[in-house]
């Protein structure tokens, strides 16, 4: 088998096997470290994909910023002692029969969809041609993008100072 | 802003004045004292370990009741008419087998009261600070030279001539109770014997003053 | 990138991947050493001196010896696999990110041209792995020591990166072998070098928030609450022993000269002589560039032993509302002079 072979089927293990150990662990923090594991094979993915950008992106965004916020809520919104997160399994019948039909249409979707399939070619500059492509065809997204993290920004400042304006009251 | 600038330069000057302050000193010399190679200076008078040249004492336990924590300890044997043990440097005659001289270093406190006092300077403090050991015991210096036989025989000696000097002071003290029945009887006599025998208790009693 | 994982047998790969292992230990053992002989030299001491002859320069050796020796020692509540697993994830994050540091002029891991920005991403898990070691130790120290650590990273991420961005402004490339390969010559007044620090005086600004900025992502003193020893016994290190512990220890003086080499490239030439064409060539660069890194890393242990540490809230304040703003700021106006001359 080719290097690139294994390293697909040995970065999908990982990620497949991260994720499910991620929904079936009883232990909150235990999952949150396994979606680690996932997003970093989701990563290796990408860049066997050849799309070490989005691959570098994943990194930066979900293991270096969401997954430490997911598991800085984890910690802080503990009652007692951060050790005791139990999962609890709730809405059996309602939650099978939803991702069940989540499973059915994606699969419905992968094999209707007609794949475009080309031969993988290194891109010689992803960054530049991702530049001009947010700057220029995409520029509306990207902007609208921006404006909806400027508004949540704003609103958390907002949210924030009101609190400590109450709490600074209260006290 | 002017306050902001002005806060952010001072903060930046007093870091670099305290870098300068750390980089002189990185280029300045050290002052480590290499120990097991190097070893200090040690000033005249410090205060180490005591030690005492055994061969001037001359057993007066001067130094033991100056001792504040009691941490000397003397035993002396007089010694008998048949030896002489001869004088110490300073010229002291020496009068006693010094049959246990010990110094107990766990305990004293290094006060330096001990070495004052000693008439022969034989008590001093030596430059030795290394003298560690696992045993406590092994701190307690024994000075006394005798041999454990030695000891023996000299208290023998001495118990044998401390008997007979009691045997002899005995016989004195019968033969003046036995001089005074005498001085009661014969009242009216001038009493010419007991002169010799006064001047011979008083030239012995002079004699043991002296020492 | 891909192009060479892919094509290259996989020995070429795996000695290609020795090289800055190679260079990250040997620089480990003079490290640890130099940062025990500065200390002791600023505080009037001599440091080390009996092992090894000159210096006591084998004292590292020593340690490593008695580390490999000493016990593995995992505390019975601990989550057993992310304890064991932390701090090789840490070296890891630190040593994949030397692939795209360009050592010499003809030597770098990895060509790629997303370059800085790949190793920002890979930096990031460390934070991660830190979380991991102090919440898996299961000891208050170990778990506080975790937490600020990732506030304290995930803050100084956003100037670190804005003012790497202010670079990458400049150069218009990501790839950290082109930004050093315009930093050649001798132009500026005539004889200075071309390095970015010289070259415009907002990015001597921007150097300045990146260097604090990196002192906190690597944990050094005034920014070392990770570990405060007086405060947290060792935070997240606390539970850890023998050689996981020197992983963790490899791990942060990797990561000081990651960055310490990241900041010679950005703002110092990289591998380029300051003479111009005087001592160039693949090993004088070689030499250059460690030199820079190293002296980077040297003025870091300097102000270990020159500045206190601050307190939680003021190294967030510092952060938050004055290296933030002040770098986006520096940012914009680097940007605007760029367009201007």
């Amino acid at each position: 088998m080719e290097l690139t072979t294994i390293l697909f089927y040995l970065f999908s293990l990982i990620t497949l096997g991260a994720a499910a150990f991620m929904v079936f662990s009883k232990n909150i923090v235990h999952s949150a470290f396994a979606l680690m594991f996932a997003l970093i094979g989701v990563a290796a993915l990408y860049v066997l994909l050849y799309a070490d950008f989005l691959a570098a992106t994943q990194l930066l965004v979900y293991v270096g910023g969401i997954l430490i916020l997911i598991l800085f809520g984890v910690m802080l919104t503990s009652l007692g002692y951060t050790f005791n997160f139990k999962t609890v399994t709730v809405n059996l019948a309602p939650a099978s029969l939803l991702s069940a039909t989540a499973a059915v249409l994606l699969i419905f979707a992968f094999v209707t969809t007609d794949w475009k399939i080309s031969e993988i070619a290194e891109p010689t500059d992803t960054v530049y041609d991702l530049g001009m492509l947010l700057m220029g065809d995409y520029i509306l997204p990207f902007i609208v993008a921006g404006v909806l993290l400027l508004i949540a920004i704003i609103g958390a400042i907002l949210m924030s100072t009101h609190l400590s304006a109450e709490n600074r009251e209260g006290v | 802003m002017v306050e902001a600038i002005k806060s952010g330069w001072i903060t930046f000057k007093s870091i670099f004045i305290g870098m300068g302050v750390t980089i002189r000193h990185f280029f300045g010399p050290s002052v480590t004292l290499q120990y097991p190679d190097e070893r200090p200076v040690i000033p005249d008078k410090a205060r180490t370990k005591l030690y005492v040249n055994i061969d001037d004492c001359i057993g007066c336990h001067l130094c033991a009741r100056a001792c504040p924590v009691n941490c000397i300890y003397i035993d002396t044997v007089p010694a008998t008419s048949d030896v002489d043990l001869g004088k110490t440097s300073t010229g002291n005659p020496k009068r006693f087998w010094l049959t246990r001289f010990d110094i107990d270093m766990a305990k004293c406190m290094y006060c330096d009261l001990c070495v004052h006092p000693c008439p022969t300077n034989c008590i001093y403090m030596v430059p030795d600070y290394e003298y560690s050991e696992f045993d406590r015991t092994n701190l307690i210096y024994h000075f006394s030279n005798l041999e454990p036989a030695m000891v023996a025989e000299v208290k023998e000696k001495a118990e044998k001539e401390a008997a007979e000097k009691q045997k002899q002071r005995e016989e004195m003290m019968r033969k003046k109770a036995e001089e005074a029945k005498k001085k009661q009887m014969e009242a009216k006599k001038p009493p010419q014997q007991n002169t010799d025998g006064e001047t011979g208790t008083k030239s012995d009693k002079s004699d043991n003053g002296d020492s | 990138m891909t192009q060479n994982l892919l094509h290259i047998n996989p020995i070429a790969i795996l000695v290609h991947a020795a090289i800055p292992l190679v260079i990250i230990l040997v620089y480990a053992l003079v490290a640890i050493w130099a940062e025990r002989k500065v200390a002791g030299f600023i505080q009037d001491r001599l440091g080390p001196m009996r092992v090894g002859g000159w210096h006591g320069w084998a004292q590292s050796i020593a340690d490593l010896l008695k580390l490999i020796q000493k016990e593995d020692i995992i505390p019975n509540d601990a989550s057993r696999f992310l304890f064991k697993f932390a701090p090789f994830m840490m070296f890891a994050a630190s040593y994949a990110a030397f692939a795209v540091i360009p050592f010499s002029s003809s030597y770098i891991g990895s060509n790629i041209n997303i370059g800085v920005f790949y190793l920002l991403a890979v930096t990031s898990v460390l934070t991660l792995s830190i979380i991991m070691a102090g919440w898996a130790s299961n000891n208050k120290w170990s778990l506080l020591g975790g937490m600020r650590s990732a506030a304290q990273m995930v803050s100084y991420e956003v100037p670190t990166i804005a003012t790497v961005l202010t670079v990458i402004v400049v150069t218009g490339s990501l790839n950290l072998m082109t930004v050093t390969e315009m930093q050649s010559g001798n132009d500026i007044l005539g004889f200075l070098p071309n390095w970015f620090i010289f070259q415009n005086p907002f990015l001597l600004v921007a150097f300045v928030i990146f260097f604090i900025s990196i002192l906190a992502e690597s944990h050094r003193v005034p920014f070392d609450l990770p570990e405060s020893e007086s405060e947290l016994v060792a935070g997240y290190q606390t539970e850890y022993s023998g050689m996981r512990w020197a992983m963790f220890m490899l791990a942060e003086y990797a990561d000081m000269l990651l960055l310490s080499l990241l900041g010679a490239t950005l703002f110092f030439g990289g591998w380029n002589s300051p003479f111009g064409d005087f001592m160039s060539g693949p090993f004088w660069s070689f030499f250059w560039f460690m030199l820079k890194g190293l002296l980077l890393v040297f003025v870091m242990m300097w102000i270990r032993w020159t500045l206190p540490r601050y307190r939680v809230d003021q190294l967030m304040h510092i952060c938050w509302s004055i290296l933030i703003p002040l770098s986006f700021i520096n940012l914009v106006l680097v940007a605007l002079w760029e367009v201007i001359f």
